[in-house]
Protein backbone atom coordinates (compact mmCIF):
# COMPACT_ATOMS: atom_id res chain seq x y z
CA UNK A 1 0.00 0.00 0.00
CA UNK A 2 1.08 3.26 -0.63
CA UNK A 3 1.89 5.58 2.08
CA UNK A 4 -0.72 8.39 0.07
CA UNK A 5 -3.85 5.76 0.05
CA UNK A 6 -4.14 6.52 3.87
CA UNK A 7 -4.54 9.97 3.49
CA UNK A 8 -7.06 9.92 0.45
CA UNK A 9 -10.07 10.68 2.65
CA UNK A 10 -8.64 13.49 4.10
CA UNK A 11 -7.57 14.79 0.39
CA UNK A 12 -11.21 14.15 -0.88
CA UNK A 13 -12.39 15.55 2.11
CA UNK A 14 -10.89 18.72 1.38
CA UNK A 15 -11.20 19.25 -1.56
CA UNK A 16 -14.54 18.95 -0.98
CA UNK A 17 -14.40 22.39 1.64
CA UNK A 18 -12.63 24.80 -0.78
CA UNK A 19 -13.86 25.56 -3.92
CA UNK A 20 -11.96 28.32 -6.02
CA UNK A 21 -12.26 31.97 -5.67
CA UNK A 22 -15.07 33.47 -7.66
CA UNK A 23 -13.65 36.54 -9.40
CA UNK A 24 -15.77 39.02 -10.47
CA UNK A 25 -16.43 38.66 -14.62
CA UNK A 26 -14.88 42.07 -15.34
CA UNK A 27 -11.75 41.93 -13.20
CA UNK A 28 -9.76 44.99 -13.40
CA UNK A 29 -6.76 43.34 -12.03
CA UNK A 30 -7.39 40.98 -15.36
CA UNK A 31 -6.62 44.12 -17.18
CA UNK A 32 -3.81 45.42 -15.18
CA UNK A 33 -1.58 41.94 -15.29
CA UNK A 34 -1.92 42.16 -19.03
CA UNK A 35 -0.95 45.80 -18.69
CA UNK A 36 2.30 45.35 -16.79
CA UNK A 37 3.17 42.56 -18.84
CA UNK A 38 3.13 44.27 -21.90
CA UNK A 39 5.14 46.91 -19.73
CA UNK A 40 8.06 44.05 -17.81
CA UNK A 41 8.17 42.37 -21.77
CA UNK A 42 9.12 45.84 -23.15
CA UNK A 43 11.67 46.72 -20.62
CA UNK A 44 13.78 43.82 -20.44
CA UNK A 45 17.05 44.72 -19.10
CA UNK A 46 15.05 46.98 -15.99
CA UNK A 47 14.96 44.70 -12.95
CA UNK A 48 12.90 45.33 -10.41
CA UNK A 49 14.11 44.73 -7.14
CA UNK A 50 13.80 45.19 -3.14
CA UNK A 51 15.96 46.53 -0.95
CA UNK A 52 15.02 47.15 2.93
CA UNK A 53 11.81 47.26 1.41
CA UNK A 54 12.37 49.66 -0.69
CA UNK A 55 11.18 48.87 -4.38
CA UNK A 56 13.56 49.54 -7.00
CA UNK A 57 14.56 49.55 -10.61
CA UNK A 58 17.73 48.10 -11.27
CA UNK A 59 19.58 47.19 -14.88
CA UNK A 60 20.29 43.71 -15.52
CA UNK A 61 23.69 42.56 -15.10
CA UNK A 62 24.51 45.81 -12.89
CA UNK A 63 25.58 44.71 -9.04
CA UNK A 64 23.52 44.97 -6.09
CA UNK A 65 25.94 48.06 -4.49
CA UNK A 66 25.68 49.96 -7.70
CA UNK A 67 21.88 49.37 -8.46
CA UNK A 68 21.56 50.65 -4.64
CA UNK A 69 23.77 53.31 -4.65
CA UNK A 70 22.15 54.18 -7.99
CA UNK A 71 18.93 54.32 -6.24
CA UNK A 72 19.99 56.51 -3.32
CA UNK A 73 20.32 53.41 -0.63
CA UNK A 74 24.17 54.12 0.59
CA UNK A 75 25.28 50.61 1.01
CA UNK A 76 29.03 50.63 2.75
CA UNK A 77 32.04 49.58 0.98
CA UNK A 78 35.05 50.94 2.69
CA UNK A 79 37.03 48.97 1.06
CA UNK A 80 35.90 50.28 -2.68
CA UNK A 81 34.25 47.09 -3.84
CA UNK A 82 37.51 44.78 -4.08
CA UNK A 83 35.98 41.70 -2.41
CA UNK A 84 37.94 43.15 0.85
CA UNK A 85 36.06 44.42 3.62
CA UNK A 86 32.36 42.73 2.91
CA UNK A 87 30.71 46.29 4.71
CA UNK A 88 28.38 45.88 1.61
CA UNK A 89 26.83 42.56 2.06
CA UNK A 90 23.27 41.84 2.17
CA UNK A 91 20.99 39.18 3.10
CA UNK A 92 19.40 37.69 0.02
CA UNK A 93 15.34 37.24 1.17
CA UNK A 94 13.75 36.41 -2.29
CA UNK A 95 15.07 35.25 -5.16
CA UNK A 96 18.93 34.27 -4.61
CA UNK A 97 18.62 32.53 -7.97
CA UNK A 98 18.68 35.54 -10.19
CA UNK A 99 21.81 36.36 -8.63
CA UNK A 100 24.94 35.70 -10.26
CA UNK A 101 27.06 32.68 -8.51
CA UNK A 102 29.32 33.22 -6.15
CA UNK A 103 32.87 33.10 -7.06
CA UNK A 104 35.72 31.41 -4.91
CA UNK A 105 37.22 34.85 -3.73
CA UNK A 106 33.54 36.36 -3.04
CA UNK A 107 33.07 33.58 -0.42
CA UNK A 108 36.73 33.62 0.98
CA UNK A 109 35.89 36.82 1.68
CA UNK A 110 32.83 36.47 3.67
CA UNK A 111 34.31 33.55 5.40
CA UNK A 112 37.27 35.61 6.52
CA UNK A 113 34.62 38.29 8.05
CA UNK A 114 32.54 35.20 9.66
CA UNK A 115 29.87 35.76 7.39
CA UNK A 116 28.59 31.84 6.62
CA UNK A 117 24.52 32.08 5.90
CA UNK A 118 24.28 30.56 2.90
CA UNK A 119 21.73 33.28 2.37
CA UNK A 120 24.60 36.48 2.25
CA UNK A 121 26.53 38.19 -0.50
CA UNK A 122 28.88 40.52 -1.18
CA UNK A 123 26.81 43.78 -2.85
CA UNK A 124 29.91 44.42 -4.41
CA UNK A 125 30.28 41.28 -6.26
CA UNK A 126 26.64 39.88 -6.50
CA UNK A 127 25.54 40.74 -10.23
CA UNK A 128 21.41 41.32 -10.75
CA UNK A 129 19.80 38.95 -13.05
CA UNK A 130 16.52 38.79 -12.28
CA UNK A 131 13.95 40.11 -9.45
CA UNK A 132 15.23 40.05 -5.98
CA UNK A 133 14.97 41.24 -2.39
CA UNK A 134 17.78 42.04 -0.27
CA UNK A 135 18.25 43.06 3.72
CA UNK A 136 21.14 45.51 4.33
CA UNK A 137 23.64 44.25 7.14
CA UNK A 138 25.52 46.95 7.87
CA UNK A 139 24.07 50.73 8.82
CA UNK A 140 23.95 52.56 5.52
CA UNK A 141 26.76 55.30 5.12
CA UNK A 142 25.54 58.29 6.92
CA UNK A 143 23.55 56.46 9.31
CA UNK A 144 26.61 56.29 11.71
CA UNK A 145 26.95 58.95 14.06
CA UNK A 146 29.83 61.43 13.64
CA UNK A 147 32.34 62.91 16.21
CA UNK A 148 30.11 64.34 19.05
CA UNK A 149 27.47 62.26 17.87
CA UNK A 150 24.96 60.68 19.77
CA UNK A 151 26.43 56.71 19.25
CA UNK A 152 23.21 54.96 20.01
CA UNK A 153 22.33 52.81 17.56
CA UNK A 154 19.49 52.75 15.45
CA UNK A 155 16.92 50.05 17.29
CA UNK A 156 13.82 50.67 15.00
CA UNK A 157 12.04 47.72 14.00
CA UNK A 158 12.80 48.28 10.43
CA UNK A 159 16.50 47.95 10.28
CA UNK A 160 17.02 44.97 13.59
CA UNK A 161 18.92 45.75 16.23
CA UNK A 162 21.42 48.05 15.53
CA UNK A 163 21.80 46.57 11.97
CA UNK A 164 25.00 44.86 12.44
CA UNK A 165 23.21 41.56 13.07
CA UNK A 166 23.21 38.76 10.94
CA UNK A 167 20.48 35.50 10.92
CA UNK A 168 21.63 32.68 9.61
CA UNK B 1 8.47 10.37 -6.88
CA UNK B 2 5.89 7.29 -6.73
CA UNK B 3 3.11 9.73 -6.42
CA UNK B 4 -0.39 8.37 -7.51
CA UNK B 5 -1.19 10.41 -10.32
CA UNK B 6 -1.11 8.10 -13.04
CA UNK B 7 -4.35 6.16 -11.59
CA UNK B 8 -7.41 7.69 -13.52
CA UNK B 9 -9.06 10.05 -10.74
CA UNK B 10 -11.49 12.51 -12.88
CA UNK B 11 -12.23 14.39 -10.46
CA UNK B 12 -8.51 16.01 -9.75
CA UNK B 13 -6.91 18.66 -11.61
CA UNK B 14 -3.58 17.45 -11.58
CA UNK B 15 -0.63 19.56 -12.39
CA UNK B 16 0.76 16.98 -15.45
CA UNK B 17 -2.91 17.91 -16.74
CA UNK B 18 -1.73 21.64 -16.45
CA UNK B 19 1.73 21.53 -17.97
CA UNK B 20 0.96 20.05 -21.49
CA UNK B 21 0.70 23.79 -23.30
CA UNK B 22 3.42 25.52 -20.51
CA UNK B 23 6.29 26.03 -23.05
CA UNK B 24 4.13 27.74 -25.37
CA UNK B 25 2.34 29.77 -22.77
CA UNK B 26 5.40 31.08 -21.00
CA UNK B 27 7.05 32.41 -24.21
CA UNK B 28 3.58 33.85 -25.06
CA UNK B 29 3.45 35.74 -21.45
CA UNK B 30 7.15 36.60 -21.95
CA UNK B 31 6.68 38.50 -25.11
CA UNK B 32 3.84 40.46 -23.17
CA UNK B 33 0.71 38.74 -25.06
CA UNK B 34 -2.48 40.29 -23.80
CA UNK B 35 -4.39 36.75 -24.92
CA UNK B 36 -1.95 34.63 -23.12
CA UNK B 37 -1.87 37.15 -19.82
CA UNK B 38 -6.19 36.39 -20.09
CA UNK B 39 -5.86 33.05 -20.25
CA UNK B 40 -3.53 32.47 -17.74
CA UNK B 41 -5.00 34.69 -15.15
CA UNK B 42 -8.52 33.31 -16.10
CA UNK B 43 -6.62 29.69 -15.81
CA UNK B 44 -4.98 30.28 -12.22
CA UNK B 45 -6.21 33.63 -10.61
CA UNK B 46 -9.28 31.91 -8.77
CA UNK B 47 -6.76 29.12 -7.52
CA UNK B 48 -4.94 31.58 -6.30
CA UNK B 49 -6.69 33.78 -4.61
CA UNK B 50 -8.14 30.53 -2.68
CA UNK B 51 -4.51 29.90 -1.92
CA UNK B 52 -4.05 33.40 -0.71
CA UNK B 53 -7.32 33.61 1.51
CA UNK B 54 -6.46 30.06 3.18
CA UNK B 55 -2.79 31.01 4.02
CA UNK B 56 -4.20 33.57 5.48
CA UNK B 57 -6.52 31.91 7.87
CA UNK B 58 -8.00 34.13 10.59
CA UNK B 59 -6.34 37.30 9.43
CA UNK B 60 -8.89 36.74 5.96
CA UNK B 61 -11.01 39.77 5.00
CA UNK B 62 -12.15 39.96 1.28
CA UNK B 63 -10.09 43.35 1.17
CA UNK B 64 -6.63 41.56 2.18
CA UNK B 65 -7.31 38.41 -0.37
CA UNK B 66 -7.70 40.86 -2.74
CA UNK B 67 -4.76 43.08 -1.97
CA UNK B 68 -2.63 40.48 -2.42
CA UNK B 69 -3.91 39.46 -4.93
CA UNK B 70 -3.26 42.30 -6.87
CA UNK B 71 0.71 42.69 -5.08
CA UNK B 72 1.03 38.94 -6.21
CA UNK B 73 -0.63 39.04 -10.03
CA UNK B 74 1.74 42.79 -10.46
CA UNK B 75 4.77 40.93 -8.94
CA UNK B 76 4.34 38.24 -11.46
CA UNK B 77 3.70 40.63 -14.32
CA UNK B 78 7.55 41.98 -13.43
CA UNK B 79 8.86 38.55 -12.97
CA UNK B 80 8.22 36.53 -15.94
CA UNK B 81 10.66 38.28 -18.68
CA UNK B 82 13.23 36.37 -16.17
CA UNK B 83 11.25 33.09 -15.39
CA UNK B 84 13.62 30.30 -16.24
CA UNK B 85 10.67 27.70 -16.40
CA UNK B 86 12.29 25.76 -13.60
CA UNK B 87 8.81 24.74 -12.14
CA UNK B 88 5.14 25.45 -13.30
CA UNK B 89 3.33 29.08 -13.70
CA UNK B 90 1.04 28.32 -11.46
CA UNK B 91 4.16 26.88 -9.01
CA UNK B 92 5.71 30.17 -9.30
CA UNK B 93 2.69 32.34 -9.08
CA UNK B 94 1.73 30.40 -5.71
CA UNK B 95 5.51 31.41 -4.63
CA UNK B 96 5.00 34.79 -4.92
CA UNK B 97 1.61 34.45 -3.27
CA UNK B 98 3.46 32.60 -0.42
CA UNK B 99 6.05 35.44 -0.06
CA UNK B 100 3.66 38.30 -0.15
CA UNK B 101 1.23 36.28 2.39
CA UNK B 102 4.10 36.11 4.88
CA UNK B 103 5.43 39.41 4.34
CA UNK B 104 1.77 40.42 5.45
CA UNK B 105 1.27 38.10 8.08
CA UNK B 106 4.54 39.45 9.42
CA UNK B 107 3.40 43.04 9.59
CA UNK B 108 -0.21 41.92 10.31
CA UNK B 109 1.48 40.03 13.63
CA UNK B 110 2.98 43.33 14.52
CA UNK B 111 -0.35 45.52 13.95
CA UNK B 112 -1.71 42.84 16.47
CA UNK B 113 0.53 43.55 19.04
CA UNK B 114 0.14 47.23 18.80
CA UNK B 115 -3.36 47.05 18.51
CA UNK B 116 -3.62 44.74 21.80
CA UNK B 117 -2.18 47.47 24.01
CA UNK B 118 -4.73 49.77 23.15
CA UNK B 119 -8.43 47.89 22.36
CA UNK B 120 -9.45 44.36 23.82
CA UNK B 121 -8.49 41.87 21.28
CA UNK B 122 -11.42 40.69 18.95
CA UNK B 123 -12.90 37.10 17.96
CA UNK B 124 -10.38 35.82 15.55
CA UNK B 125 -12.59 35.35 12.10
CA UNK B 126 -13.67 31.30 11.06
CA UNK B 127 -10.27 30.19 9.28
CA UNK B 128 -12.45 27.77 6.83
CA UNK B 129 -15.72 29.65 5.95
CA UNK B 130 -16.27 26.91 3.24
CA UNK B 131 -15.66 24.21 5.23
CA UNK B 132 -18.35 22.62 7.14
CA UNK B 133 -18.04 20.09 10.70
CA UNK B 134 -15.33 18.62 12.31
CA UNK B 135 -12.95 19.47 9.81
CA UNK B 136 -13.65 23.21 10.03
CA UNK B 137 -12.99 23.41 12.84
CA UNK B 138 -9.88 21.29 13.42
CA UNK B 139 -8.66 23.38 10.42
CA UNK B 140 -9.72 26.68 12.15
CA UNK B 141 -7.78 25.65 15.50
CA UNK B 142 -4.42 24.39 13.34
CA UNK B 143 -1.23 26.43 13.36
CA UNK B 144 -1.40 28.51 10.15
CA UNK B 145 1.61 27.10 8.44
CA UNK B 146 0.26 23.59 9.11
CA UNK B 147 -3.27 24.37 7.39
CA UNK B 148 -1.40 26.29 4.55
CA UNK B 149 0.77 23.07 3.55
CA UNK B 150 -2.05 20.75 4.12
CA UNK B 151 -4.05 22.96 1.77
CA UNK B 152 -0.63 23.01 -1.14
CA UNK B 153 -0.78 19.24 -0.91
CA UNK B 154 -4.36 18.03 -0.83
CA UNK B 155 -6.09 21.04 -2.31
CA UNK B 156 -4.19 22.80 -4.94
CA UNK B 157 -2.66 19.34 -5.47
CA UNK B 158 0.76 19.93 -5.53
CA UNK B 159 3.71 17.07 -5.13
CA UNK B 160 5.85 17.74 -2.48
CA UNK B 161 8.80 19.11 -4.92
CA UNK B 162 6.71 21.71 -6.00
CA UNK B 163 5.88 22.89 -2.35
CA UNK B 164 9.31 23.01 -1.57
CA UNK B 165 9.87 25.24 -4.27
CA UNK B 166 7.00 27.08 -3.22
CA UNK B 167 7.93 27.50 0.48
CA UNK B 168 11.65 27.88 -0.36
CA UNK B 169 12.16 24.65 1.80
CA UNK B 170 13.62 21.35 1.06
CA UNK B 171 11.77 18.14 0.23
CA UNK B 172 12.67 16.61 3.32
CA UNK B 173 11.66 19.23 5.32
CA UNK B 174 8.55 19.71 3.44
CA UNK B 175 7.88 15.98 4.00
CA UNK B 176 8.20 16.01 7.54
CA UNK B 177 6.15 19.10 8.25
CA UNK B 178 3.18 17.48 6.28
CA UNK B 179 3.65 14.72 8.76
CA UNK B 180 3.72 16.56 11.49
CA UNK B 181 0.08 18.46 10.10
CA UNK B 182 -1.60 15.87 9.37
CA UNK B 183 -0.81 14.14 13.25
CA UNK B 184 -1.87 17.67 14.74
CA UNK B 185 -4.98 17.43 12.46
CA UNK B 186 -6.29 14.49 13.22
CA UNK B 187 -5.10 15.07 16.80
CA UNK B 188 -7.82 17.79 16.76
CA UNK B 189 -10.34 16.23 14.65
CA UNK B 190 -10.55 13.61 17.36
CA UNK B 191 -11.15 16.33 20.35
Amino acid sequence: MRPEDGHAELERRMRAAFAPERRPAADPLRERFAAQLLEAAAHPDEVPIEIDGRRLIARRGSTVLAAAMKNGIRLMHVCGARKLCATCRVKVTAGAQYLSPMSAQERLSLRAHLSVSSRTRLGCQARIEGPIGAETVFPLCGDLPGPGQDPAPDRSPDRGAGGLEESR
Amino acid sequence: MSRARKHARPWRDTASAREPDETGLRERLKHGERAAAGEFYDACAPRIARFIAQALGGFNTPQDTEDLMQETFISMAEAIPFFRGESTLLTFACAIAHRKVQSFLRTGARRARIAETYYPPAAPRPATPAATGDLARALGALEPGYRAILHLKYVEDFSVTEIAAIRGESGHAVESRLARARRALKKLMEK
